[in-house]
This record gives C-alpha cells, sequence and structure tokens, in this order.
C-alpha cells in the first residue's frame, strides 16, 4: 500500500530531520550561553560556575517553547501533502 | 586531480538539474486534438519513466495508458520564451500514487475526461494550459505525465510557475541551513575531537622518539667508537 509506505518512510525521513535540527538547535545555544558568561564575567576561569551556568540555561531552553517549534518538522510536511492532495485532485 | 574533481562536480550539477527539470512542473499552451488509450508492454527501462497503475489498481507487466494528443506552442529556455511556431506534443495521463514524484495525483480518469471536454479544431481553437512533468523521447517511447488542464482565454496567457519560485527559495534556504548545521557541528564536535585525538598522537610520537633515542644510544656503545 503506498499510503502505509509513505507514512512509515516519510516518518523515518522526517525523524532524521526533527533528531537533527534539535541537536543543532540545542548546540548553538549552548554556544550562546558560553559567550554570554563570558560577557558577564570578564577574565574569569571558574569552570564549574560557567558549567553550571551553561547547564542551567540549557535546563530552561529546554522548557521553552523553541524546542517544541522543531515539531513543525512533522506538521508543515503533512499540510503541504495535504494541501497538494486537494489542489491536484480537486475538480 | 582538481581537473577530476571539477568534471565530477559538473557531472553532480548536470544530473542534479536534469532530475530536476524531469520532476519538477511545467506548463504548456496547448490545444488538445484528441485523446486516446494505447497498450504498452513496458521494457525494463522505459518502466522508469512511467508511473504506477491507477491507485485502486494491481500491477501487472502490461497495461493500458492514457494519452492526450495535442498541438502546442514551442517554446526556448525551458518554457521561459514562448515562439510563435506549434508543434505536436503527445502527453500520458497517469496517477502518481502516494509515493513519487510526489503530485499526489489520483484523478487519471477525471483529467482524461476534462482534456476530452476540451477538443478542439484549428478554426476555432480552445486554448488550455497544461500543466505536467517529465519528458517526451521517441526512441524510448516515453511521455511527460500532465497533471493539470486550465482553460484560458488566448495562447498569449502570462504564466507564473509560483511552485518553481518557491521550491527553488526553499531549496536555497534548506542548502544555507545544512551548511549551518555542518558547520555548528564541525566547530563544536568534529574540531575538539580532533584536536584531542591530534594531542594524544603528539604524545605516543614524543614517547616513541624518546625510546627511539634511547635505543640508538644504547646501540652506540655496543660500537668501537662512540660518536663524539
Amino acid at each position: 500500500m503506498g499510503l502505509i509506505r509513505l507514512i512509515v518512510f516519510g516518518f523515518i525521513a522526517l525523524s532524521v530531520i526533527y533528531f537533527a535540527i534539535s541537536v543543532y538547535s540545542r548546540s548553538v545555544r549552548r554556544e550562546k550561553l558560553e559567550k554570554w558568561w563570558a560577557e558577564e564575567n570578564p577574565g574569569s576561569d571558574d569552570m564549574q560556575a560557567r558549567a553550571a551556568y551553561v547547564e542551567r540555561g540549557l535546563k530552561e531552553y529546554d522548557n521553552s517553547i523553541r524546542p517544541r517549534l522543531i515539531l513543525l518538522v512533522y506538521i508543515i510536511p503533512t499540510v503541504i501533502v495535504i494541501a497538494t492532495l486537494i489542489a491536484v485532485n480537486w475538480n | 586531480m582538481r581537473k577530476v574533481t571539477l568534471t565530477l562536480k559538473v557531472l553532480a550539477l548536470v544530473l542534479a538539474g536534469a532530475f530536476l527539470h524531469y520532476v519538477l512542473p511545467q506548463h504548456d499552451v496547448a490545444r488538445i486534438t484528441s485523446t486516446e488509450v494505447i497498450r504498452m508492454d513496458f521494457t525494463r527501462f522505459n518502466r522508469l519513466f512511467f508511473a504506477q497503475p491507477d491507485s485502486g489498481n494491481q500491477e501487472f507487466a502490461t497495461r493500458d495508458i492514457r494519452l492526450i494528443n495535442t498541438v502546442r506552442k514551442k517554446t526556448w529556455l525551458l518554457g521561459f520564451i514562448r515562439r510563435d511556431a506549434e508543434g505536436v506534443m503527445v502527453y500520458r495521463n497517469e496517477d502518481t500514487g502516494w509515493i513519487w514524484p510526489p503530485y499526489f495525483k489520483f484523478d487519471s480518469s477525471d483529467l482524461q475526461a476534462e482534456a476530452s471536454a476540451n477538443i478542439s479544431t484549428p478554426d476555432k481553437p480552445k486554448w488550455v494550459v497544461i500543466t505536467h512533468y517529465g519528458w517526451r523521447n521517441r526512441f524510448f517511447t516515453v511521455y511527460p505525465n500532465a497533471v493539470a488542464i486550465r482553460p484560458v482565454s488566448g495562447p498569449d496567457v502570462t504564466i507564473i510557475p509560483w511552485f518553481n519560485i518557491f521550491f527553488f527559495l526553499f531549496l536555497g534556504a534548506a542548502w544555507l541551513f545544512v551548511r549551518a548545521m555542518w558547520r555548528q557541528f564541525r566547530e563544536r564536535s568534529l574540531d575538539p575531537a580532533l584536536e584531542s585525538a591530534g594531542e594524544a598522537w603528539e604524545q605516543v610520537d614524543e614517547r616513541a622518539s624518546r625510546a627511539r633515542g634511547r635505543f640508538t644510544r644504547w646501540l652506540a656503545t655496543w660500537r668501537g667508537k662512540p660518536r663524539r
């Protein structure tokens, strides 16, 4: 069945993209946190405080809306497929 | 070596361009002269250029294909410049189904009826815009697949390829995004890993050369004259 194949392979492909974007977004946030720390504490090399600051920031990030927005990776293609389906077959 | 990479790059670009040219929708201004159904006995090669049977049906080696015969305005430059010259064109009309290419077309029969409804003669032409993808190849018996038919008032309509515009914008954005992701990955994960690996290797190297030094010194003690 074509529809089942589409759903299964589409889900796998989108999951790969979702995972990659999640990792990327978190990595960008971590880098930003490290930069903010450097700005707020110039010349400090208290690595423990820095790590705690970054961890706290990442926890905040995990609870924010940003990581949830990545779920659009699943939603937008589904909407596009349905829209195409209607546009092409509507008489 | 640089010539080889350049050749490979050009080849990849040409293949990608040909692929997009095959798959992306194009618009032809045409008038339909007739519709027909022929039986096709595919070879393994030209089977690649046909979609699947109608979505409710079963796949066999042989099946009937709906065709739409037209006279269309010829174009230059991938359809961007329309000419006055006319030429015949034959489109197939097949369901693409759920998978490939992703047009999600299930209404071949309806499209065939639409095509029949717009049949006209040269004296009283009814012009239509046919959206299609694919290529016509006489040697392999391959036809472009018609996806939609839209009646228009005359052959001088302006067609804006909205889908292709947005598709290429999306492709560009996706390319930039993937590049940013790769750079981030390299900067944050790959380079530190390589660096620490490099440091480890240097340590190994240093220890080895120190050992070698000791060994050569030991060897030197067996020689008659120690160097210096």
